[in-house]
């Protein structure tokens, strides 16, 4: 009924005849923006984009706002979808020297595929509130390692509304990591993490027991959710290829840093690639093919690509400003700017089974927007308006906190308040 | 015996050091700080170019629309409109931004890859040369070299608390260390404070202890100096003391020869630390990562001690939760002396755009930082802090043509070195692969090669 009602909603809007019965109470329409709906390759501009219910229903160029809607002028700045960060540790790390903040890996225990970060998810992390404040509505965090090689366990889909839990969906996907900096799980070599990974799943199919790790890689085995193997090297990323074809699995690529050199069998094999655009330097032999324009050679051959930064100290301590940064550099070497955007909203979405609700500025998806005091990509530029869910987040964090208080006590003049 | 001639034929200033500790002059060589591997560089005969139509941002708080550099002789020969030069090749910069060549003060390029950055065996290791650890081959160089930067200065790691003697170098190709070494530069020595360098298996294990084991160190340095100065004073007919490695190092702390490059996060450890120097006499040349820097603005003001700091690193370990992003920019209102880190070479190497997210958090906070101001960030001010101002870090005649062609304001994200030209050799050509600069670690294995170029589309 909602979505029926929502449709005459949007066709009334459209022609221009909004009746006042039909305009919640809690009606919210962002005028005069720039916006960037990731539905086509250009911004809609002097858009009205009318957000209701925690859901956006309509976005027209020029219209005026329902009557009675609460209305913010966005002044012609760049409004985008919340971004959406593909791969974080965002609520299961916050201060990697406090061990009581370090929720990511096991070190001990049997759990393998099971292993459910969902339950660690820390909502009032100071991480959080700054990736918000960068412009992230959405992630997916997922764990780092159990004592079951290759297995890391289970992610899950966050989403940062200002509630008691930022958990939006358990067990979006199974995480494997393969490579040589990781074999030592499976005894120091990288085809024990492959044919682990194999055995496992053939035991799933006829297992008696249904364990955490049955079930999750159950949900694997159905197509239900992804397989995602965070690996770098070439051989790696063409077994993760022929995996996916003999299991008939969905499967997701974390790093690729030498994913360009098989770009046409991912693309054929419709896999995508979360890359990092910030990388310039191989960390590792497994990485020694590293190119900068990673990202721009998987477009170009086809393969749907999400932008983040892994780098240990930027993926969830910096997870809103790095992802927007890596992006950026994705365009400085040669990704077309939208498709950089895409990177970092519709994309990941996609990626992760979330594009229903996320990922784009359409009627029907979550309202989850924000609005820029610049380009997005340009990581000077700053959100001024972060809404999730039809309501504007707080940009409050421990920084702004710890600046107002110290310019205070220093004499500084008090800081120019952010707002459209 | 080398030693002491040196000590004996060394002028009237090198006696007036032994007798007493100076430590604010800065005081010609003495034998603690002498250079027994001098820099073997050379810059190849550059040809005499002329870049026209620059926005150029000079360094020195200046921006020129318009503008025109004359090279000669590798250096930078004359700066302003309309220059003329019947000889020189012209090199059309119409569109695009010039600046220094970026200084990198806070690198472990050469030593990260191959974990030679830090000697870990003793909390005082004041007796290491990162140099004897350099891999001249490490991708990082040529990494850096992209991204702008035309000199770096290789730290040793923050593990022990007396890390060891900086090196500054060129980042240009070369096959020994020497080649790379900046001509006469000075070492600095690399301290650590805070969470570093306590140790779970030995002392210290606590931040009283790190500044106990510093003092201790200090004393005996002192010691050291007078011993020598004994000596000295004897003209050589005394008893010769024993030539200590990490002891020379301390004594050239104590003399004000060795500039002190520390590594610390929290305000707290800063200010403790600055009361150790001054209770002997000495100034830290610049506090690295300082995170909380912008708590005591004012006291690293009066004590001459710049900040090398991070835009946006925060909270990768409890010390580092203080972190603000508008930490450049207070501490640079408060009149202080700013510089900006990578330190890592995996996360870009990107000085500009370190700078650029600093200034713009700054600017957010009511502080004005254009362009020409913040670029002294990324060069004069290291250059500066290096003792190399009247060599690099400016676009001015006399300098080192060490400079950068950019493709668009080098602030933006889009940004990138188009053109890195040091002591007036054109290093690196965006639009030209260079073979030549392939590191060896390439050759053979499946990489695409030492330029990574695409075509950008923006």
């Amino acid at each position: 009924m909602r979505r029926l009602s929502m449709i005459g909603f949007v066709l009334a809007v459209a022609f221009g005849v909004v009746r006042p019965d039909s305009v919640a109470a809690d009606t919210l329409a962002i005028v005069h923006a720039e916006a960037w709906t990731m539905t086509g390759a250009e911004p809609l501009k002097d858009a009205t984009i009318v957000v209701s219910d925690g859901e956006i229903v309509a976005i027209q160029a020029g219209t005026l706002p329902p009557a009675g809607a609460r209305v913010l002028d966005a002044k012609g700045r760049r409004v985008t979808p919340g971004l959406i960060h593909a791969a974080t540790r965002l609520g299961l790390v916050e201060l990697p020297d406090a061990k009581e903040t370090q929720d990511a890996a096991i070190s001990a225990g049997s759990f393998g595929a099971g292993f459910d970060i969902q339950y660690a998810l820390n909502p009032n992390s100071s991480l959080i509130a700054l990736a918000r404040a960068d412009g992230l509505t959405s992630a997916v965090s997922y764990p780092a390692s159990t004592k079951t090689a290759p297995f890391s366990g289970m992610g899950a889909a966050l989403r940062f509304q200002a509630r008691d839990s930022v958990l939006d969906r358990p067990g979006v996907g199974v995480f494997v990591t393969i490579g040589g900096s990781s074999s030592e799980g499976a005894g120091g070599s990288r085809a024990a993490q492959w044919q682990l990974l194999r055995g496992a799943l053939d035991a799933a199919r006829r297992a008696a027991a249904r364990t955490a790790d049955v079930q999750a890689l159950e949900q694997v085995l159905s197509g239900a959710v992804p397989l995602a193997i965070s690996t770098n090297r070439e051989s790696d990323i063409r077994l993760a290829i022929r995996l996916a074809a003999d299991y008939k699995l969905r499967v997701v690529i974390i790093g690729g840093a030498e994913a360009w050199r098989a770009a046409d069998a991912l693309a054929a094999a419709q896999i995508p690639v979360i890359v990092d655009p910030e990388e310039n330097l191989p960390d590792s032999f497994d990485t020694i093919g590293l190119r900068r324009d990673n990202a721009a050679l998987l477009h170009t051959a086809g393969v749907k690509v999400a932008a983040v930064v892994l780098t240990a100290s930027h993926q969830s301590f910096n997870a809103g400003l790095s992802m927007r940064e890596g992006a950026g550099r994705a365009v400085a070497n040669g990704l077309p700017y939208i498709e950089a955007l895409r990177a970092v909203t519709i994309n990941p979405a996609q990626i992760w089974g979330m594009a229903d609700r996320y990922g784009t500025i359409e009627p029907g998806k979550a309202a989850d927007l924000v609005i820029w005091d610049g380009d997005p990509l340009e990581p000077t530029s700053t959100a001024l308006t972060v809404i999730i869910g039809g309501k504007e987040a707080s940009l409050v964090t421990r920084q702004t906190e710890l600046r107002d208080r110290y310019m205070r006590k220093a004499g500084l003049p008090s800081v120019a308040q952010n707002s459209p | 015996m080398t030693l002491f001639r040196d000590l004996c034929c060394a002028g009237p200033a090198t006696l007036a050091i032994l007798m007493g500790v100076v430590a604010h002059a800065a005081p010609p060589r003495s034998p603690f700080t002498t250079d027994p591997y001098p820099s073997t560089y050379r810059a190849p005969r550059s040809a005499t170019m002329l870049i026209v139509g620059a926005t150029i941002l000079d360094g020195r708080g200046h921006r020129i629309e318009n503008g025109d550099i004359l090279i000669r002789n590798g250096k930078i020969a004359a700066v302003g409109h309309d220059l003329k030069a019947r000889d020189a090749q012209v090199i059309s910069a119409r569109g695009r931004w010039v600046t220094p060549g970026l200084i990198d003060v806070h690198s472990h390029n050469g030593v990260y890859s191959t974990s030679d950055i830090s000697e870990d065996s003793d909390p005082n290791s004041a007796d290491i040369w990162i140099e004897h650890g350099v891999n001249v081959d490490d991708p990082a160089f040529g990494a850096a070299m992209r991204s702008g930067v035309t000199t770096l200065q290789v730290l040793p790691g923050s593990k022990p608390v007396f890390g060891g003697r900086s090196v500054v170098l060129k980042p240009v190709a070369a096959s020994t260390v020497r080649d790379m070494k900046f001509p006469d530069a000075s070492p600095s020595l690399k301290m650590a404070c805070g969470d570093g360098p306590k140790r779970k298996d030995g002392a210290p294990s606590s931040r009283p202890g790190e500044v106990a084991l510093v003092r201790g160190a200090l004393l005996e340095a002192k010691d050291y100096l007078n011993d020598w100065r004994e000596y000295e004073r004897s003209g050589g007919r005394g008893k010769q003391p024993k030539r200590d490695l990490r002891l020379d190092a301390l004594a050239g702390v104590l003399t004000g020869e060795i500039p002190v490059h520390m590594h610390c996060y929290r305000a707290s450890d800063m200010s403790a630390m600055l009361g150790v120097a001054q209770e002997f006499g000495f100034k830290i040349r610049a506090f690295h990562h300082a995170t909380g820097a912008y708590q005591i603005a004012e006291e690293l003001r009066q004590a001459g001690t710049c900040v090398v700091v991070w835009s946006d690193w925060w909270s990768f370990k409890t010390e580092a939760s203080d972190a603000i992003r508008e930490n450049a920019a207070i501490v640079d209102a408060a009149g202080g002396c700013v510089m900006m880190l990578v330190d890592l070479p995996y996360v870009g190497l990107r000085l500009n755009i370190e700078a650029a997210k600093a200034a713009a958090a700054g600017r957010r906070a009511g502080f004005k930082l254009p362009p020409e101001h913040i670029i002294r960030w990324i060069t004069s001010a290291p250059a500066q802090v290096l003792g190399l101002e009247n060599r690099i870090g400016a676009v001015a005649p006399g300098l080192n043509a060490d400079l950068v062609i950019w493709s668009t304001d080098p602030f933006s994200i889009y940004s990138n070195a188009d053109q890195v030209f040091i002591d007036g050799t054109l290093r690196y050509d965006r639009s030209k692969p260079d073979e030549s600069i392939t590191p060896d670690l390439y050759l053979g294995r499946p990489t695409a090669g030492s330029d990574m170029h695409v075509k950008g589309n923006m």
